[in-house]
């Protein structure tokens, strides 16, 4: 199989992702709940892994990186922190549902910043015209899920800043491939799935919490501290984390941040771009194509977005199945971004890249696309 | 043997001690506190010598870590000397 799916989840892991997780069902058992070497060695990557993150994403405190189920589970931790019922909130027009969903489910007043595609200067003009005190939150995702377009979350955190309004950034098409700081950017909170570009497995996400927030919990319950206590404690981590870890997701989530950092985002993001503007050039001349990329590829990762005239979505992305190719057809989870960049009514074929695909694997996509448009 | 027990709140936080005190050249080990020493259930802690108690404080101070409450123990017994 050709995997051109890693915007859904990274399906090429290292392997030490692998061997990390069984050692763990080997060797470990829950952190915060005994003293014997099996709790010990999972509380230790558990720490490991909180701290590896700390300091991949700028934060000087391991305690303020909470585990998830995955980065829908963040969001909905953040977003039902800082907006109340009825809250007036700001996100950009590339947002998932897991952030739109939840915000539905609040009755939110949701102010969308539009902008087109790949122009992260409108995008910043557009949040500067809809932030002012009274908003509750601002949403933005680092990069679109459909387009990879890479949203300006530093412009949009100083305006933050500057307005006194917290800020929650959807890091899910980001982390492990784009850099973020949370100490600079100030954000209130950053969500991220664990098993995308940060190579864990399916099952796990973080949530980082920015300096002085308090969260609110989803889920009550055990957390191995202030038993005696009825409520969730008022620190972190325990206070986002009752019942118990999925340490066998967090020993894997370990080795696939050890293998980030150890190879270098630069390094990662410059191999997917390299694979996206391939398909792009290489798509782009086939009839009745339509690649959503500029050609430089300007303020995009490595997902790419594609349809062709007179072809659904879906039955492209099935026709490429029936070759061995793996891809995701159709809305994405994203309305949102569809409706955003007029694609609302077709859909997309997406492509999304890891640091394990080759050139190659985009030739076969490349004559996959053209035996199946001939 | 006499020693300190510095409580932390969480198993997190008594690792953070941890390695701020090996940070300073401190080794410590992290046990589950006695639960007889601790008000509110379940806690970890850190084990320091009879002689490394000021030099682990300095250590946890400098990087803003604050014990819950510190025990000697003495005689087989365990005495609060310090929050």
């Amino acid at each position: 199989m050709i995997y051109l799916d890693s915007a859904a989840t990274t399906f090429q892991k290292p392997s030490a992702v692998e061997a990390a997780m069984v050692e763990a069902l080997r060797a470990m058992s829950s952190p915060g709940r005994g003293g014997y070497p099996a709790a010990m060695a999972a509380a230790e990557a558990a720490f490991d892994c909180r701290s590896e993150l700390a300091e991949l994403f700028g934060l000087d405190n391991p305690e303020q990186v909470a585990f998830t189920f995955n980065a829908t589970h963040g969001l909905n931790i953040a977003i039902k922190t800082l907006v109340p019922p009825g809250g007036r909130v700001v996100i950009s027009g590339y947002e998932h549902n897991a952030v739109t969903r939840p915000l539905a489910a609040l009755e939110a007043d949701v102010r969308i910043a539009e902008a087109p595609l790949f122009q992260p200067e409108a995008v910043s003009d557009a949040f500067a015209k809809l932030v002012d005190g009274g908003v509750d939150a601002v949403i933005c995702s680092h990069v679109s899920n459909v387009f990879g377009f890479i949203q300006p979350v530093e412009a949009v955190a100083v305006l933050c800043r500057a307005r006194g309004v917290p800020l929650i950034i959807d890091d899910s098409q980001a982390a492990g491939v784009l850099p973020l700081n949370m100490t600079e950017l100030g954000a209130a909170f950053a969500a991220m799935p664990g098993h995308k570009g940060l190579y864990g497995p399916q099952g796990t996400g973080v949530l980082l919490c920015g300096k002085g927030v308090m969260p609110r919990p989803l889920l009550e319950g055990g957390t191995g501290s202030l038993s005696i206590q009825q409520e969730m404690p008022d620190f972190l981590p325990d206070r986002l984390e009752a019942g118990t870890h999925n340490v066998p997701g967090i020993a894997g989530l370990l080795a696939g941040v050890r293998y980030v950092r150890q190879r270098g985002l630069e390094a990662i993001c410059r191999r997917e771009r390299q694979l996206a503007q391939m398909a792009a050039e290489e798509l782009r001349v086939l009839p009745g194509v339509t690649v959503y990329a500029r050609p430089d590829l300007h303020a995009q990762a490595g997902v790419l977005s594609f349809t062709a005239e007179g072809r659904e979505a879906e039955a492209l992305g099935e026709a490429l199945a029936e070759r061995g190719i793996a891809v995701r057809a159709g809305l994405h989870c994203a309305p949102l971004a569809h409706s955003s960049a007029g694609t609302l009514e077709s859909g997309t074929v997406r492509l999304s890249f890891s640091d394990f695909n080759t050139p190659e694997e985009v030739s076969c996509l490349v004559s996959a696309m053209r035996e199946i448009l001939s | 043997m006499d020693h300190y027990l510095i409580i932390a709140r969480s198993v997190t936080y008594a690792q953070r001690m941890q390695r701020a005190l090996a940070r300073a050249g401190i080794r410590c080990q992290i046990f589950r506190a006695p639960r007889d020493l601790t008000e509110l259930g379940c806690a970890y802690a850190v084990r320091v010598t009879v002689s490394g108690l000021t030099d682990a404080l300095t250590a946890l101070h400098r990087e803003s870590l604050d014990p819950v409450q510190i025990f000697l123990y003495q005689r087989g017994l365990y005495r609060e000397v310090g929050r």
